[in-house]
């Protein structure tokens, strides 16, 4: 996502731009796949940020409303724990009321919270940048169980404890998926991507899908082009890579060109969780589903730190925390939930049971008597989501948004190489569609202020 | 030294925004003229903690505004730790 939307920025600035990507698809984590006549969003299954956030902008830009039909689903997520449940809507006084009714006693506190995350001033979160999203949830609530309410979605779309969650990105998520979330494109997120990928190649833009890149080439420290693994060696000023940071460091760039104190910090660093995924094709007379298109949450506990640990260590003793969707079609449904990257021998002992417990727990949940509407069903382990998207471990977002692990230099544009860009979820920089979404807009935006130098230092 | 960490805070900052040394003066405000959002804000104090070996306290992240602001601020946490 964040590569085709810099490459869309680029080309239609006029630059010549070739866009290698190594899947037979465009989007990543942003696309959809075919069995008969299911079609099942891979892993990214909505988005936010469009009507108040920076997606809204790009999409404009970039024409992307002329060609897709966007719709929002409100409300966007429903969470639902053994005591409580509470509902994110499109209007914010709405899900204020829903919050301030489920727990009356901090009324008045749910208020200040809202207000803090929609406050104008855009450098506030800026001033919580060490802070991870406890303390700032601290700040305002002394309830465990609205805490954990309020953080379970940033659990799942960040992979995080909010004791671990850098306050400044879950803040960021809060506001985009939650506050201005629920989108989903007709037809699906791939008619997102293939979208943008029309873009590009109507803007001039060279795409080549099954073509990974074997290696960034450089010359006096700076780079010179890449190296694809069919196609040679392709010259180029500036290179991008939306691809892992420690293969885009270690592999393609080669470890002898990149500096020691990175290597030793990469080595230290931590990666994302990523996340155990099963597709189910249901019949049509399904009537227990619920409405579609919403992201429905279970917890069943509030401890989401013990929760990260366990599922850290793929300990799955207690099913009780997912994420179901139904697509808006109504003819699919898909369950998530956090897991570790294992061994292959771990996932092809575990991969069939763990997808019967997490049925049984939707169906005990979420959705009663789903098990008899089942007519196709499959599972993606991380191992799936390494194999097509390249992910270190099949890191679902990334580096872990801690606080330690923000917004680092090196992770947009090394400083010991020169052209060198790196976009996407691994730059420190954001997370989620609308997080690399901007991420790309702003290395496209870059790159061409580092173009525009050079041409008038050469008319000069 | 003054000028040698000024030398340095334009090279960051033109890093982080993309704008060539150049086009920064000391005055530049890097919200207004360089399109410094709240996350480069916060990559930029990173890069200056990491460069310059300081600690800047969360609530100064938005004070770092324009070249002389940082300097500044710097040249003060600098200052205190010789202390």
């Amino acid at each position: 996502m964040s590569g085709l939307v810099c490459g869309c920025y680029l080309a239609k600035a006029g630059l010549k731009v070739l866009m290698a990507e190594q899947h037979h698809k465009p989007g990543g984590y942003c696309t959809s796949f075919r069995r008969g006549r299911f079609t099942f969003d891979a892993a990214a299954h909505s988005f936010g940020g469009y009507a108040h956030g920076n997606l809204g902008k790009i999409f404009k830009d970039l024409g992307i409303d002329n060609k897709i039909n966007i719709k929002q689903h409100d409300p966007s997520n429903v969470i639902t724990s053994p005591d409580h449940t509470v509902s994110f809507w499109a209007d914010i006084d709405k899900t204020i009321d829903v919050f301030q009714s489920v727990f009356p006693k901090d009324a008045d506190n749910i208020k200040r919270f809202f207000n803090f995350l929609t406050e104008p001033d855009s450098m506030s979160f800026a001033r919580i940048r060490s802070w991870t999203f406890k303390d700032l949830l601290d700040k305002y609530f002394t309830n465990d169980r609205i805490q954990a309410m309020l953080s379970f979605p940033l659990y799942g779309n960040g992979a995080l404890p909010p004791s671990r969650m850098s306050a400044f990105i879950g803040a960021r998520i809060f506001k985009e998926f939650l506050l201005d979330g629920g989108y989903h494109p007709a037809g699906g997120m791939q008619v997102l991507s293939d979208a943008l990928a029309a873009i590009f190649k109507e803007a001039g833009g060279d795409l080549r899908l099954s073509t990974a890149v074997k290696k960034i080439t450089t010359k006096n420290s700076e780079v010179s082009g890449v190296v694809l693994e069919k196609g040679g060696f392709v010259p180029s000023l500036y290179v991008i890579s939306n691809s892992d940071a420690r293969r885009t460091f270690l592999t393609l760039l080669g470890k002898n060109n990149v500096e020691q104190d990175l290597k030793d910090r990469m080595a230290r660093m931590v990666p994302s969780l990523s996340t155990f995924i099963v597709y189910l094709g249901v019949d049509q007379a399904a009537t227990t589903l619920p409405v579609s298109g919403v992201n429905y949450w279970y917890l069943s506990q509030y401890d989401l730190s013990t929760a990260y640990l366990s599922a850290k260590k793929g300990d799955f003793r207690d099913m009780g925390r997912y994420l179901v969707h139904v697509s808006p079609d109504r003819s699919t449904v898909i369950a998530f939930m956090n897991a570790p990257y294992g061994s292959k021998r771990y996932w092809e002992t575990n991969r069939i049971v763990l997808s019967d417990r997490l049925i049984k727990a939707v169906e005990a949940n979420t959705i009663p008597g789903l098990s008899k509407y089942i007519v196709y069903k499959e599972t993606a382990t991380p191992r799936t989501l390494q194999r097509y998207t390249l992910n270190h471990a099949g890191s679902a977002y990334g580096w872990e948004s801690t606080p330690f692990q923000l917004a680092d230099p090196d992770f947009r544009k090394p400083s010991f190489i020169r052209g060198l860009y790196l976009t996407g979820h691994w730059t420190t920089h954001g997370l989620g569609i609308p997080g690399v979404a901007y991420v790309g807009y702003d290395t496209a935006r870059m790159v061409l202020r580092k173009k525009t130098h050079n041409c008038q230092k050469m008319l000069n | 030294m003054i000028e040698n960490i000024e030398k340095d805070i334009i090279a960051i900052i033109s890093e982080v925004s993309g704008y060539e040394p150049e086009e920064i003066t000391p005055e530049t405000d890097f919200f207004k003229d360089l399109e410094v959002d709240s996350i480069k804000a916060i990559e930029i104090t990173v890069a200056i903690e990491k460069k310059f070996k300081i600690s800047v306290r969360d609530e100064d992240v938005p004070k770092i505004a324009t070249v002389k602001q940082a300097v500044d601020l710097i040249s003060n946490l600098l200052e205190n730790k010789k202390i």
